[in-house]
């Protein structure tokens, strides 16, 4: 790579795939950008990732954080270096995502009603009880057109050999699609004519597509139904996306004490008093949404909303109770169910993973820790996680005392290494790791995903935590036409 | 439009509008406190722009760059300017599915702007002239792209609405704050510089020129603050506007709220209207702008019950 400045020191690391660099050097998906950049002088690199910031901060995109009672604005770290996928990739992903997608939707329709795997041996009833997300309430209740997971976003990693597979699946509330769009708008003000010039297939259609789905649940015969969308507030660290999803969909934003509930309707309070809501998409988690079934503490929720979807008469999107397919010692039967109810080799592959509360595993578990990942079932954003390479002594002890004594809550995976793909740091091109987050779109008419999604980076050397609350950035996602 | 929309955007516009209203005062009085040091005293607007106690506000005194650093920046004192752009912000951040993208940025770019080191560097130890006009002018732009890009909708009416209630009060505030300054003594017959500068501040200075040409009343600047309708910060003015933007909401609200809502405007409207004031009577001036005053909060207090569903 001589007289590459940029990529001149560009290293990566033995057994790990990198999105840019095979053994043949430059990945064809990624001639086009190097070309365009690697004479770019640092100069001129570093003034298109300052203008990337400025736009970030000028338009708001940005979450508060609170310290000494003083609101600080901070935007998701953005990298300029775009992640690329080859066409042929992304088939392979898209069909792997809407296969689990479909059984996983069908688990959920049986797990609270008929039970048929459970019964069938597949999945052990213990495992469904002792989730605590397994929502007693959603059990015999008729969902619209038996769809739970209107909204997905399933990440995905790279092993070493390029192989992808699925790191967990986001069945609840997924956040970061606005940055999906955003990215791309960031993109094309930074780089002029790079996205025509590669083919780079198109996002901006999501909006419409969830707009196209929310209108289609709609209960009542109406031509123009009423959706909004629930959001716990303008604290809400996602807040910025419900604003720029709202405005998207030309859609009511709204907060939990904006509506009210009467003889199982929804009502939303107007200048000219109130009007019914057909559809919502909330933004508040199962536990918030009505205090009057879960947490009677919740401030967010609005009180009966239960009553009114249980009775049909306004649809929830995503439906309650998704959890119990999400949680992380259930994912391990995902490949089982995808064999079960729909009698497919699953497309893409799970991640090895070992039930903490089976005894077998726990001691090869324990043995192995320092090659292992422990997560906590519950948890997402990167808490409640002991990476095995990186632990102390202590760390680890402390885990062991955890998993003990209550070994339903962990699971263990090998540690994958992650991907890597060129990031633009102080001035340096250099691989940091990756993952990658598509959207997909559950309808009454099918599943969609728009080409594309959401690229987290671990920007901090070797790291292997890409969530945003752990110091993870995001990239813009090319897929190739 | 939901209730805590019309709410925020109602507050939104009363907030920016406030924003600009000390903001002039500010600029004027600054620049006349290194003019006429005489007479200068910046008491009564820290009385009227401060929730700081009496003893506070003793100790800051009439030094001029703690007082703007105190009506400013400080954010402990929940009248500054700083304060009135964040909750500005606040609740445009609320309710912007319902304004523009523009308005938005423009005004997430006001908060920063306030928030900005040289803003701070310029009031404490530079030119403050320089950062008030920055602050200005980027004001000017907030109204500009209010108008070139918000559409006439619900939302744009309670804009307007927000914008003249507070203009209105800010006139008749400010007014009092002048006279008060001259202890409602107006019978001096050598000309008053504060009602020259009450003028600067209301951006009516020009006007007051170009219809009375070298004959500097306080009669003419009292009729021309209260009366004048071809001067957009008169009381009269404020409160016609304030009628318009309302009577558009008419059919989008409901038949009892309107009513109440509509007797109310209209009787500040007809009082200010029939009013006749002269500077001869001060305790007339003084009641009538205490009335007037009362009448523009109870306009305020009747939205918030029957339009913003807060009772």
């Amino acid at each position: 790579m001589e007289g590459h400045s940029l990529l001149a020191n560009y290293n990566v690391q033995p057994r790990v795939w990198d999105e840019m660099f095979g053994k043949d050097g430059i990945r064809p998906a990624y001639r086009n950008v190097v070309s365009a950049i690697q004479n770019l002088s640092s100069d001129e690199m570093t003034h298109k990732d300052e203008l990337a910031k400025k736009l970030f901060m000028s338009q708001g995109i940005t979450f508060t954080v609170y310290s000494s009672g003083e609101g600080i604005e901070k935007i998701f770290p953005f990298d300029i270096i775009p992640r690329i996928l080859e066409a042929a990739e992304w088939k392979h992903i898209e069909e792997g995502i809407k296969q689990r997608l479909k059984a996983l939707n069908i688990f959920l329709k049986d797990i609270y009603n008929q039970q048929f795997i459970i019964k069938d041996g597949i999945v052990p009833a213990k495992l469904i009880y002792s989730c605590p997300n397994f929502i007693r309430q959603m059990v015999n209740v008729e969902v619209p057109f038996d769809i739970y997971t209107h909204i997905s976003g399933i990440d995905l990693i790279r092993d070493h050999d390029g192989t992808y597979y699925v790191l967990e699946d986001n069945l609840r509330t997924p956040s970061g699609v606005s940055y999906m769009l955003e990215n791309r708008s960031i993109t094309y003000r930074i780089f002029p004519d790079l996205l025509p010039k590669n083919n780079v297939r198109s996002v901006k259609d999501y909006p419409d597509l969830l707009l196209k789905n929310l209108v289609g649940l709609a209960n009542r015969q109406k031509s123009d139904p009423t959706v909004v969308l629930l959001t716990p507030g303008i604290y809400n660290s996602a807040y910025f996306e419900h604003t720029t999803l709202a405005r998207l969909m030309g859609i009511e934003l709204v907060e939990g004490s904006d509506l009210v509930v009467d003889n199982h309707k929804v009502y939303m309070k107007t200048t000219t008093g109130l009007k019914q809501v057909d559809v919502i998409y909330r933004r508040v988690d199962d536990d918030f949404i009505d205090p009057l079934v879960f947490r009677p503490d919740s401030m967010l929720g609005v009180p009966g909303i239960y009553g009114a979807y249980r009775t049909g008469h306004v649809a929830i999107v995503n439906a309650m109770g998704n959890g119990v397919a999400d949680d992380k010692a259930v994912y391990s039967y995902v490949p089982a169910m995808i064999r079960y109810y729909l009698n497919e080799e699953p497309i893409l592959k799970n991640v090895p993973t070992y039930q903490l509360a089976i005894p077998e595993n726990r001691k090869l578990v324990f043995e192995n820790m320092d090659k292992m990942v422990i997560k906590k079932t519950n948890e997402s954003g990167g808490y409640g996680m002991l990476i095995g390479s990186a632990a102390t002594e202590e760390e680890m002890e402390s885990f062991k005392e955890a998993i003990e004594e209550d070994p339903r809550s962990f699971i263990a995976q090998p540690i994958i290494s992650l991907s890597s793909a060129p990031c633009y740091i102080n001035g340096v091109l250099q691989p940091r790791r990756v993952d990658l987050r598509p959207y997909a779109l559950y309808g009454p008419e099918g599943i969609d995903i728009v080409p594309g999604g959401l690229t987290r980076v671990a920007l901090k050397e070797g790291s292997l935590v890409v969530n945003s609350s752990q110091g993870g950035g995001s990239k813009d996602t090319w897929v190739l036409g | 439009m939901l209730s805590r929309v019309a709410d925020s955007v109602f507050w939104m516009a009363r907030y920016m509008e406030r924003t600009n209203g000390t903001l002039r005062l500010l600029r004027t009085n600054y620049i006349s406190s290194q003019d006429e040091v005489q007479d200068f005293s910046w008491q009564p607007l820290l009385r009227s722009y401060s929730d700081a106690s009496v003893e506070e506000i003793q100790a800051i005194g009439n030094d001029s760059p703690k007082v703007l650093e105190h009506l400013l920046l400080d954010r402990n004192n929940g009248a500054s300017v700083f304060n009135n752009i964040t909750r500005a912000r606040e609740n445009a951040r609320a309710v912007q599915d319902h304004i523009t993208k523009e308005v938005w940025q423009c005004l997430n770019d006001y908060y920063h702007l306030i928030r900005d080191k040289n803003i701070h560097v310029q009031v404490k130890q530079g030119d403050p002239v320089t950062a008030l006009d920055s602050l200005i002018y980027h004001g000017m732009l907030y109204h500009g792209t209010v108008d070139i890009t918000m559409a006439r909708g619900e939302g744009f009416n309670y804009l307007n609405i927000g914008k003249f209630l507070e203009r209105a009060i800010l006139s008749a505030d400010m007014l009092n704050i002048k006279l008060t300054e001259l202890n409602y003594n107006l019978q001096q017959p050598v000309e008053v510089p504060a009602l020259r500068y009450l003028l600067y501040s209301l951006s009516g200075y020009e006007l007051y020129l170009k219809t009375h040409r070298g004959n500097f009343q306080a009669d003419h600047v009292l009729q021309q603050v209260l009366y004048n309708d071809n001067f957009p910060h008169s009381v009269s003015y404020c409160l016609k506007q304030l009628f318009r933007y309302f009577e558009r909401l008419e059919s989008e609200s409901l038949p009892e709220s309107y009513k109440q809502l509509e007797f109310l405007i209209g009787r500040a409207m007809n009082n200010v209207k029939y009013s006749s004031i002269r500077l001869s009577d001060s305790e007339g001036l003084l009641n009538f702008l205490y009335q007037t005053r009362q009448e523009l909060f109870g306009i305020a207090a009747a939205f918030n019950q029957y339009y913003f569903g807060n009772s």
